[in-house]
């Protein structure tokens, strides 16, 4: 019964674009090591940087809302980023815990 | 994502639909998969990959492609029997956990819509009751009228039914008179033994709302120990 869990995120999505925002998702698609979040864990952006959900224990969430608002300004409607604790700028946004973890972002248009 | 595509997601999820959503990371394409039904014509190559991850409602990346799969199965459906003080905590404990509940209780004054907002309530006996809910081994009986006339058919069908998990409220010595019972009706010790009786993980609490978090608490460990 995976899964079973559901932490609406999707449907609070709809909810801001129905409010008129643009709204980018960012899904947890890949795991490695002891990463916080399983796969499928999500979060949404909207272009104030205003988020909800989480894809990691709040260790790489700003960065990814720097990217989604960047996302959004650039008119690129998708990318996929990745964070390792081996990472250069591991002592800003890295995952403390040593895992690492691939997250995808896409726009809602 | 397209947003009719995220429409339709949601109303797949409102109308307890098991599908999967299946995305192209390298070109940002995104398409539902639902069992016995087209593919669209994009993701059709991974068809067998896609089928076999929904089969063990797994998510994730198909190994060497760039297509994630998101799988998403029927929330786990909770009877509730009895429209107690308890049953109202419950309710709230359970409202971030995505269970589909459901109240059966004869008792109108107990079981209202004032009490329950928002909640499918059946005013029946539990027999009865039962006609209209669909239920299987994934389904879940919290009893906590310890009257006997309500909560025995109502466990009485959890088992036949094989539930995963069947919880009963009442002290030691009810629920030792409730065992006696439903070995006189001719259910085995196996089964007996199966019903968490008296219900909940053991916290130290008697207040209502202690007892419910002890229970939803032991209905989350017997949802993960049953995968």
């Amino acid at each position: 019964m995976k899964n079973s869990f559901d932490e609406k995120i999707l449907e609070e999505a709809n909810d801001w674009i129905k409010a008129n925002q643009k709204v980018v998702l960012a899904t947890v698609i890949q795991t490695w090591g002891s990463s916080p979040r399983q796969v499928g864990s999500r979060m949404i952006v909207n272009e104030k940087g205003d988020f909800s959900g989480s894809v990691s224990g709040g260790c790489v969430e700003s960065a990814v809302v720097r990217e989604c608002v960047g996302i959004i300004k650039e008119k690129k409607p998708f990318k996929k980023i990745e964070f390792k604790v081996s990472n250069e700028s591991a002592w800003k946004v890295g995952l403390a815990c040593g895992g690492e973890i691939a997250v995808y972002l896409e726009e809602i248009n | 994502m397209k947003k009719n595509l995220l429409s339709e997601i949601i109303k797949k999820k409102e109308n307890k639909e098991e599908f999967a959503i299946i995305t192209n990371i390298a070109n940002g394409e995104s398409c539902i998969f639902e069992k016995n039904k087209t593919l669209d014509k994009n993701f059709e190559k991974y068809s067998d990959q896609i089928n076999s991850y929904f089969e063990k409602t797994k998510s994730g990346m198909i190994e060497n492609t760039n297509i994630f799969v998101e799988t998403y199965i029927r929330p786990i459906k909770v009877i509730i029997v009895g429209a107690v003080h308890i049953a109202q905590y419950l309710v709230d404990y359970a409202k971030s956990l995505n269970f589909e509940i459901s109240i059966i209780d004869p008792r109108g004054y107990f079981a209202n819509k004032q009490r329950f907002p928002d909640l499918k309530i059946i005013n029946k006996w539990p027999d009865e009751a039962f006609k209209e809910i669909e239920t299987n081994s994934s389904s879940a009986l919290i009893a906590l009228t310890h009257d006997p006339k309500i909560d025995d058919p109502a466990i009485q069908h959890a088992l036949k039914n094989k539930f995963y998990y069947i919880g009963a409220l009442g002290s030691k010595k009810t629920h030792e008179n409730r065992c006696k019972r439903l070995r006189e009706a001719g259910f085995t010790d196996d089964q007996i033994n199966f019903i968490h009786g008296p219900i909940g993980i053991k916290l130290g609490g008697r207040s209502a709302p202690e007892i419910a978090l002890s229970i939803i608490a032991q209905l989350v460990l017997e949802t993960h120990n049953k995968q």
